[in-house]
């Protein structure tokens, strides 16, 4: 039985349709990222889950009960659902200190005394957090106040924990290493979990599944490597990565392979849509399948090197041909000339 | 349990606001006052009012009066503001406070102390005339009254004005300065314009507050044969021998038809001041306008202004509490004295009124900020159209003077026969206190529950606290200090108060306030002095204890 069901899930604001009917399930264990640029209604699909917004239409049910049923109007109310959840930011309470904001969710609960103790100090000793009990809010640093939400979050066990954008007030230093300890503490904990996350790479990394969400829609929806991979619209394509894109006539078709032509250059790629002779289509290919080659070749074109920035870790060349400006990666400085570049067909999607 | 929590809310406040409001409506259409057996629907009251020449004057002077001082204090509140938010004014942190001071001092209070500093045998009057064998003021005028109706509302224009100040983005100063502008022309043609729609705000308001004088036009206006509205109702009071109350209703409702527009334009105002101002946010540090040569120039027109405004009536309270008699001729150190303090014992009401007045200041101010806090969590988070009725609800009190709220709530507790025994116990002073100062309890409150983030309050719902909990829990507790500094204000404001008690003055009902307006009728000016130093100090000791808990006087 999934931990969480949502179905057809609807809701306006104001004039707006912030989500137009999505569906999803959590099954037990499982973390599940809602990626999306901002204003596609994932933060607002979160607070539905949670009960702090009431969807027009939908249904969601939570390890088999129903919590929301807007055909019958039924709806638990936000406090008896027993989910946990990290707000983006962090909505630790200022007047408690850090154990009792810990202890807040036990104590409604009516856990004894004792109980109440233990429990907390358990979590804050595993969130690394055990020396800052008496401290309150102000006292503590931006990663600390993340963890503090967490434990008040995790403490009571809810059955589904449900995290609002919990790293992006990080700075990204810390932001990296906290994606792979946060992974790690939900698989250890075994909870399932609703991460939202604007951050494709954040989702990709903490994510079992990821649930691609534009203007209130579900996009695309499947595991990290699969979204990144084989995206199955434009916007899946252009949304995840860095990516090259720009327009050309197909001028042939065989099977799911096509042709793209345009000023003094031509490609083969793969048809994502379905596309037919002499019309006009989007290539679009990843900045680091585009490859510079030592000769002629199949699938090559001989482009002019415009420039090379230095981005750090690596160089950034900037490639024109005719109308066609391609940006790749590479490992050391190029001067100016011309070069072979290689974009393999499986690569360069054609939407 | 909220649906309960606020409807009970919205319909006590809609209570005690259109009860009182209806029955002066309702008494406005009868024939006589609405406990007389003869009395009968007419609108007998109308047609004498509105042809009594003494109402047509009345009509006069409140206009010319709120005018008047309207133009007084803007320029001059627009002014302070400048100096004191935008420049580098010298004594800044130690002025500030003081400029609000003359908020909360009762206009009862500050009228008298004028009559006897500068009445035409005050202190102040008499020693001039030593030096240059005359007076050259005369305080019992029209211009004299509007000169200090504008000077101690200076504050209000201040308040609003300052605050619009602070939040403006100092670099549209610092581009004007890098063009070349001096302090003034930065002031005239950049913050000032800038902030207009405050200023805007601030004298629609002190236009407002003209309507409702009372302390000030009784004490200063008298003497003159002035009369505004609102001493034109007071003195209708005895007029025809039996209480003319379906006249004084005709004229409670003028004021009313006239204040209620300024009302509902000043809320319109409020709704559109936000789209012009430049607001910085970020609150960074930035360095105050150098006045230059006119650093001290500026900090004489603002220790000038507090000087007339606060301290010459102060001065002439307390000297006058001191002093058996005072008049040509007399020196002062010669009857100095103690004894009108020592005469306040033999006068039980008026020992009974200091006792009351502190009461209804303690312990009716914490209750009345009990209670706006009740509605302020009514109201707190509520998606609803009943919000914005109560927000309309809650104004309507603005527009009624604290001398009309006071002789309605004597009329409902006349009426409803129930309630009547009520009438000479504090109950009935505390609630039409709540009434008057209901926007003003409100606005603190809300500020206060502004500041709670929403996410602190979703955060105790998920983890399973239900709505009662999250108030109790997290709401009330995080605006405590707010909570603390709202019943400072209250206490305050409660011990000033002293038109509203006016018709509710009896055995019982004593205030300070009160009990100076009716004792000015006798001429007990030793008593009065005795009793406006007792008020004064008592409100300076509240004040000083605010500022040293920091809370925010400008509220």
């Amino acid at each position: 039985m999934p931990d969480l069901i949502a179905k057809d899930i609807q809701k306006q604001l104001g004039t707006a349709q912030v989500l137009c009917g999505v569906s999803f399930e959590l099954k037990p264990g499982e973390v599940l990222a809602l990626l999306g640029p901002s204003g596609s209604g994932k933060t607002t699909l979160l607070r539905s889950v949670a009960g702090l917004e009431r969807p027009d239409k939908g249904k969601i049910e939570i390890r088999g009960k129903v919590v929301f049923d807007a055909a019958t109007g039924f709806e638990v109310p936000a406090e008896q659902r027993g989910l946990g959840l990290v707000f983006q930011s962090y909505a630790i309470w200022p007047h408690r200190s850090v154990f009792e904001n810990v202890a807040y969710g036990l104590r409604l609960r009516h856990v004894a005394n004792a109980e109440v103790h233990q429990k907390v100090g358990d979590v804050l000793k595993r969130l690394g957090l055990d020396h800052l009990a008496e401290r309150y809010a102000h006292q503590l640093s931006g990663g600390q106040q993340q963890r503090v939400a967490l434990a008040r979050a995790i403490v009571y066990n809810p059955p589904v924990l449900l995290l609002d954008e919990p790293l992006s007030n990080l700075d990204a230093k810390l932001r990296e290493d906290a994606r792979a300890w946060l992974r790690d503490l939900i698989k250890q904990i075994g909870n399932s979990a609703l991460y939202v996350t604007h951050d494709q790479t954040e989702a990709l990394a903490i994510a079992d599944r990821v649930l691609l969400l534009d203007k209130g829609q579900i996009q695309q929806e499947g595991p990290p490597e699969q979204i990144y991979g084989e995206p199955t619209s434009r916007f899946s394509a252009e949304f995840i990565g860095s990516n090259n894109c720009f327009e050309g006539k197909i001028v042939e078709v065989s099977g799911r392979r096509a042709r793209l032509a345009g000023d003094g250059w031509t490609l083969w790629g793969t048809l994502k849509v379905e596309k037919n002779r002499d019309t006009i289509g989007t290539g679009l290919v990843r900045v680091e399948s585009v490859r510079l080659a030592d000769g002629a070749g199949d699938h090559r074109l001989k482009m002019h090197l415009k420039s090379a920035l230095y981005l750090g870790e690596r160089w950034e060349y900037v490639l024109e041909l005719g109308d066609l400006r391609l940006r790749t990666w590479g490992e050391t400085s190029r001067p100016a000339g011309e070069y072979w570049v290689s974009i393999p067909p499986d690569t360069l999607w054609i939407f | 349990m909220n649906r309960t929590f606020r409807s009970f809310a919205v319909v006590t406040v809609a209570l005690v606001v259109f009860g009182p409001l209806g029955l002066i409506i309702y008494q406005s259409f009868l024939s006589e006052a609405f406990f007389s057996p003869t009395a009968s629907p007419s609108l007998g009251a109308y047609q004498y009012v509105l042809a009594d020449s003494g109402f047509h004057s009345a009509f006069g002077t409140s206009l010319l009066v709120s005018f008047g001082m309207t133009v007084i204090a803007v320029p001059l509140g627009s002014l302070l503001a400048f100096l004191l938010v935008r420049t580098d004014l010298p004594w800044k942190k130690f002025l500030e406070p003081w400029l609000l001071v003359p908020i909360f001092l009762s206009p009862v209070v500050l009228a008298f102390g004028y009559v006897v500093a500068v009445g035409p045998v005050g202190f102040f009057s008499l020693w001039t005339k030593s030096l240059l064998g005359t007076i050259p003021w005369r305080l019992y005028s029209l211009y004299g009254l509007i000169v200090i109706a504008g000077l101690t509302h200076v504050p209000h224009s201040f308040l609003y004005v300052s605050s619009a100040l602070r939040s403006l983005d100092p670099s549209v100063e610092e581009a004007a300065r890098v063009a070349g502008a001096g302090p003034w022309r930065i002031a005239a043609t950049v913050s000032l314009p800038l902030v207009l729609p405050s200023i805007l705000f601030s004298s629609a308001l002190i236009f407002l507050l003209g309507f409702e004088l009372f302390g000030l036009p009784l004490v200063l206006g008298d003497p003159a044969g002035l009369l505004v509205l609102t001493t034109y109702l007071y003195k209708l009071t005895n007029l025809l021998g039996v209480p003319s109350y379906h006249l004084m209703a005709v004229v409670a409702l003028s004021i009313v038809a006239l204040t209620f527009p300024l009302v509902y334009a000043q809320r319109r105002m409020l709704r559109t001041a936000g789209r012009f101002a430049v607001i910085g946010g970020k609150g960074q540090a930035f360095r105050p306008l150098p006045l230059g040569a006119f650093r001290w120039p500026a900090v004489g027109i603002v220790l000038l202004w507090l000087f007339v405004t606060v301290l010459l009536p102060l001065i002439g309270v307390a000297l006058r509490s001191v002093v058996s008699q005072w008049g040509e001729g007399i020196n002062i150190t010669e009857v100095l004295t103690l004894d009108h303090f020592r005469e306040l014992k033999n006068h039980p009401n008026l020992i009974r009124g200091i006792i009351n007045t502190l009461l209804l200041g303690g312990i009716g101010g914490a209750l009345s900020v009990g209670f706006y806090a009740i509605i302020g969590l009514a109201a707190h988070r509520w998606q609803s159209r009943w919000v914005s009725f109560l927000d309309y609800l809650v104004m309507l009190p603005r527009a009624l003077p604290g001398l009309i709220v006071g002789l309605a709530f004597l009329w409902v507790f006349l009426f409803f026969k129930p309630i009547a025994p009520l009438r000479t116990t504090l109950f009935s002073l505390w609630i039409a206190y709540t009434v008057v100062w209901l926007a003003y309890g409100l606005r603190l409150i809300s500020a206060s529950l502004l500041q709670v983030k929403p996410e602190l309050e979703e955060a105790a719902r998920v983890i399973g606290a239900g709505q009662g909990k999250v108030y109790g829990d997290v709401t009330l507790p995080l605006i405590r200090f707010g909570l603390i500094g709202s019943w400072l204000l209250m206490f305050m404001m409660f011990v000033r108060e002293y038109s509203t008690g006016v018709y509710l003055l009896g055995p019982g009902t004593e205030v300070i306030g009160s009990l100076i307006v009716s004792l000015w009728g006798t001429g007990a000016l030793d008593l009065i002095s005795a009793l406006s130093v007792i008020e004064v100090v008592s409100v300076g000791l509240i004040l000083f204890i605010a500022l040293r808990l920091g809370v925010r006087l400008d509220a």
